[in-house]
């Protein structure tokens, strides 16, 4: 063993550029795994910090009975609980804000929103704290010690009381727009135990508590053990699960990690691994067919099978020791500095303020590091290493000694050629890529696996389009001001769509106005939207708050929905004869467990007025932009004789040039109605041009990297070509091979090389490329609209190989030219 | 320089070291040595001389440490590579004991590579002439690796004479082969320079070899002893 392994460290000192080349590809595939996977953990945790930054309570219990509280505080499920009360709804204008109490009865929940900046929780009676806007917006001043007079009614009902408070505290301030109008905001102060007890014994407070809890268990259930452990809970204490409301977003976040990315994270790295292992064998196959004769000399000396392959794992171990812990280091080191450079930048662009505004303490205490996963990322690589040596070592055991010794490397199974009668440069270039037929094309096709893989990824990346992801929110013209209505509220019923169409917000005066506004070229109102309900047993419907909105389509909708057809049939004048509908989400289609021929009995609400309707569902088709889940013919909708009008979105047509002044008059009329919100396309823009330079830039970084994990190969091949051939080349040079001759000789092998594998990037990889195109855009994938020929990434990707392997070449020659010719020919690698 | 016309290559004090100091090696020792066209000659000595340093000089091959040589009136020590290159593909015609073939050309296309390397028309009739001489007419399109060492070392001679140079460098021809195929490879080389008319120059460890050659020069630790 100790021979194999000196045997193994000297081979790899003499063969140090293959060495060098290895460790490369191996140190580069561990980086890119470790930088693709801790980005995704640091992602992950950002999302769970966001989440926890909040608050982290798993369930709140809307208490029945007085004695329920202290029950619950004893449960043996129960870690921390606290508990709520909404003491009185205070009366100043429109605002929309309650007094509140709150108690901790077992430590560790928390409320971002309740944590003290400054002073102390109310405790005497005519103590109150809460957020410094607040104090400003009812008229006081927001310092501790300060005065407040408030006007409430105790549990929103009865007299309206007046009393002055005294400012206790205040708890963190909230960037809060102006322009939002006060009801729309839920303003909240607290206010002590002292003043619900003093109301409770005057009998004008009757207590409701609420029970906000954390069970144990969040680290080692999932979240379905976690939520029959809440519901076992409230059972226990007496409480029926429609009082329990789990922390939904809290417990999905801690439990289970996003699926979606790691599944993303996990096919990237998939493909990464697969692709460095196709690399990582290619240079080990030319490796072993360069070195078939020293092979066969150690055989010749009596090294058995076992000792040969022992010798492969030896070197690739020694490679490994230096190479996995280098990209281990750069790979976790890339994300630990970008990361939070990443989340600077959403910071600076907004996305959503009140998510970044979270974001910016926690910048740099992102948890990046896991351990399991860098081991699992070793793992892969060592097994991407194994699998790669597999065959070459195969190869070398069958090596006979004899054979070996008299293998010229140029061994084919061909005892003559054709020839030609004279003999060019470029004879001499197709007659070496000739004999080594195996290794061109195997350095063809990994070449070319990695281009095809760049094209496929930047023709869709290509045909990611800005303004296509704008068009989501805004489907044509430059604004879209949408109604903004709940499906079935029960608490807030004047939300719901059905009342707000009865209001008729979207009238024709209201249209008019907004024609008039000096700039707007057209007002279009979009296609309709009712709800429907049924009291049918369904899935959809259950998971929809019993309410689906239903839309139409035209004629003119036919052949985008034909081209879209998933399945069934489509047949305008027999559909609406039969009030047949199609269903436009291919996914939750199958979700639901719908099938086609599903006939519902629908109530459809057209304001307070019901209509009933029975429909079958005939076909599924996925188009652009669907409004709605279901959708029925014109006709069909025309029939219902709809009394209210259905509209709920408004696109304006604007002037370029009056652009700015529009989108300002517009906002002053959103805002005088708190259902109504304003699209802008500059906004959609932003956001997009954001959201797809989050996704395109580590794409193309990662694409990038396994170009130069592919070029190793090129590299590698280059170098064992002149490297075994140096005897061959100084004959050639000493038969009058010139030095301007003999770089064109190599520079000619490496052009086939390149002009192989822009054949196949430029046949299969825009044909892979497209298909990739139409699949993503099936997947519904950032909005593709239309196919964009990846052109400057086809240029760039064809300069790069030829500048490239032209250099390699120069240099490699530039080195070999250093030794005598003399030393060349008689060398005997 | 020429005031012999017959001479076609001569070295004036040729010297090659290597190392220095201590490890100082003169591999070629003040060589002054003056070959006659068409001459055959012979260069004895034994292993580690520096017969072949020698030759490599003579051949365009290496560079002297010092002295010149000179061919066909030409002092080629002061040229730079791409006319050495020039020099070896028309004056000069290689023979090397391990027949160093290009194995991705067939024997055609080895013999005639070094017309292809000087951009020259290939004289089909010429090239035919040889390899029916050397007996090499039915294994024009094999690869060098199908052929025997007399095969292929024939082959080398014929690359060596397709290009018509005025000499033909050989170093240790028969090194490789049996004493009956080095006889008849000897024989072939030595037939085909006189009936082309060119001059050779062999390396050998052969007395017999040695004999066949119009003039022998010895050679011991880098100088000319007989």
């Amino acid at each position: 063993m100790k021979m194999v392994f000196r045997l193994a460290l000297s081979k790899l000192r003499y063969h140090k550029s293959r060495t060098m080349l290895t460790g490369i590809a191996i140190m580069l595939t561990t980086m890119l795994l470790t930088a693709i996977g801790t980005s995704a953990i640091a992602l992950l945790d950002m999302n769970r910090q966001l989440v926890v930054a909040q608050t982290n309570y798993h369930a709140a219990f809307g208490l029945t009975e007085p004695g329920q509280l202290s029950v619950l505080s004893k449960h043996i499920n129960v870690e921390s609980l606290q508990s709520a009360e909404n003491f009185a709804q205070i009366i100043y204008g429109k605002m929309n804000g309650s007094l509140n109490y709150y108690e901790t009865i077992k430590d560790g929940i928390y409320f971002s929103h309740l944590e003290l900046t400054e002073g102390h929780y109310p405790e005497r009676e005519d103590e109150i704290c809460s957020v410094p806007a607040f104090f400003k917006r009812v008229g006081a001043d927001p310092v501790v010690g300060g005065k407040v007079t408030l006007s409430f009614r105790v549990n929103g009902k009865g007299d309206i009381q007046t009393k002055e408070f005294t400012i206790s505290g205040l708890f963190p301030d909230r960037e809060i727009s102006t322009d939002i109008s006060d009801s729309r905001i839920a303003w909240g102060a607290y206010v002590s135990k002292a003043l619900l007890t003093q109301y409770e014994e005057t009998g004008l407070y009757e207590p409701s508590p609420m029970a906000y809890l954390r069970v144990y268990g969040e680290d080692t259930l999932s979240y379905d053990e976690m939520e029959n452990k809440i519901n076992s809970t409230a059972s226990d204490i007496g409480l029926d699960e429609e009082h329990v409301s789990c922390n939904k977003q809290y417990l999905f976040t801690m439990t289970s990690p996003d699926t979606d990315a790691v599944s993303i994270v996990v096919v990237i790295s998939l493909v990464v691994v697969l692709f460095s292992t196709l690399v990582i064998y290619s240079i080990y196959y030319v490796g072993v067919i360069t070195d078939i004769q020293e092979i066969g000399k150690l055989k010749a000396l009596g090294a058995s099978k076992r000792q040969i392959s022992r010798l492969f794992f030896c070197q690739s171990g020694i490679i490994c020791i230096f190479a996995i812990p280098l990209g281990l280091l750069i790979g976790y080191l890339l994300p630990w500095f970008l990361f939070p450079q990443v989340i600077r930048i959403l910071n600076a662009a907004a996305l959503d303020s009140t998510r970044m505004d979270h974001l910016k303490g926690l910048r740099n205490q992102l948890h990046m590091f896991s351990l399991p996963f860098l081991l699992a990322v070793v793992i892969s690589v060592l097994i991407a290493v194994l699998v790669s040596l597999l065959k070459p070592i195969r190869m070398a055991k069958k090596v006979s000694p004899v054979e070996a010794i008299r293998y010229q490397e140029n061994t084919t199974d061909c005892k003559s050629r054709r020839g030609h009668l004279t003999v060019k440069v470029s004879t001499l270039t197709f007659a070496n890529l000739a004999r080594n037929k195996r290794r061109t094309i195997v350095t063809m096709l990994t070449m070319g696996l990695s281009s095809v893989l760049f094209i496929c990824v930047a023709a869709v990346m290509n045909s990611c389009r800005v303004e296509d992801l704008a068009r989501r929110n805004i489907l044509e013209g430059e604004f879209r001001i949408s109604l903004d209505y709940a499906h079935n509220d029960k608490e807030y019923p004047e939300n719901n769509l059905d009342a707000l169409v009865q209001q008729e917000y979207f009238s024709e005066a209201f249209l008019e106005r907004l024609s008039s506004i000096e700039g707007v070229e057209s007002v279009k109102r979009a296609p309709g939207i009712i709800l429907s309900s049924t009291d049918m047993e369904s899935t959809l419907f259950a998971e929809s708050n019993n309410r689906v909105a239903i839309s139409c389509f035209t004629r003119e909708d036919l052949p985008e929905l034909n081209e879209q057809l998933v399945s069934g049939d489509i047949d305008y004048d027999r559909m609406t004869a039969n009030n047949e509908v199609i269903y436009t989400h291919e996914y939750s289609f199958e979700k639901y467990g719908l099938a086609l021929g599903d006939v519902f009995p629908l109530t459809l609400y057209d304001g307070d007025r019901e209509i009933p309707l029975t429909v079958t569902l005939t076909a599924v088709s996925q188009p652009e932009s669907y409004i709605t889940l279901i959708i029925m013919t014109k006709d069909s909708w025309d029939n219902l004789g709809l009394t209210c009008d259905p509209t709920t979105d408004i696109y304006l047509h604007v002037k370029d040039a009056q652009y700015d002044d529009v989108k300002k008059a517009l906002q002053d009329i959103v805002a005088e109605n708190e259902h109504f919100s304003l699209y802008s396309m500059d906004e959609e823009m932003a956001i997009g041009r954001s959201g797809l330079s989050l996704i395109k830039y580590p794409v193309y970084l990662i694409l990038v990297l396994i170009a130069v994990i592919g070029f190793m190969n090129l590299i590698n091949t280059m170098i064992t070509s002149i490297i075994t051939r140096k005897r061959e080349l100084g004959i050639l040079q000493a038969l009058g091979l010139s030095n301007r001759q003999l770089v064109r000789m190599l520079s000619g092998e490496g052009m086939v090389f390149t002009a192989g594998t822009l054949f196949i990037s430029a046949t299969l990889g825009h044909l892979f490329g497209y298909l990739f195109f139409l699949y993503a855009k099936k997947m519904h994938f950032m909005s593709l609209k239309s196919y964009h020929f990846p052109l400057w990434e086809t240029v760039i990707l064809a300069l790069v190989l030829l500048f490239g392997q032209a250099a390699i070449t120069l240099f490699i020659n530039k080195k070999v030219e250093k030794e005598s010719l003399i030393d060349r020919i008689r060398s005997q690698e | 320089m020429s005031e012999h016309t017959n001479i076609i290559l001569k070295t004036d004090n040729l010297c090659k070291y290597y190392g220095a100091g201590d490890n100082l090696v003169k591999a070629v020792d003040c060589i002054d040595l003056a070959i006659i066209q068409g001459e055959f000659i012979s260069i004895v000595g034994k292993s580690g001389s520096g017969k072949s340093t020698l030759l490599h000089m003579l051949g365009a091959l290496d560079n002297p440490t010092s002295g010149s040589v000179w061919l066909d009136g030409e002092n080629i020590s002061s040229f730079k590579e791409n006319r050495l290159s020039q020099i070896r593909r028309r004056k000069i015609g290689f023979i090397f004991q391990s027949y160093n073939l290009i194995p991705s050309l067939n024997v055609w296309e080895n013999i005639v590579l070094p017309l292809g390397l000087d951009n020259k028309e290939v004289d089909t009739a010429f090239i035919q002439d040889i390899v029916k001489t050397l007996g090499l007419d039915n294994k024009v399109k094999n690869l060098p690796n199908t052929l025997s060492g007399g095969q292929q070392q024939r082959c080398a001679i014929a690359r060596a004479i397709a290009a018509k140079p005025s000499i033909i460098l050989a170093d240790e021809p028969t090194g490789n082969l049996d004493t009956k195929t080095g006889d008849e490879v000897m024989a072939l080389l030595k037939a085909s320079a006189k009936k082309y008319g060119q001059t050779l120059v062999v390396i050998t460890h052969n007395e017999e070899i040695a004999q066949m050659a119009d003039r022998t020069v010895m050679i011991a630790d880098g100088k000319v002893v007989g």
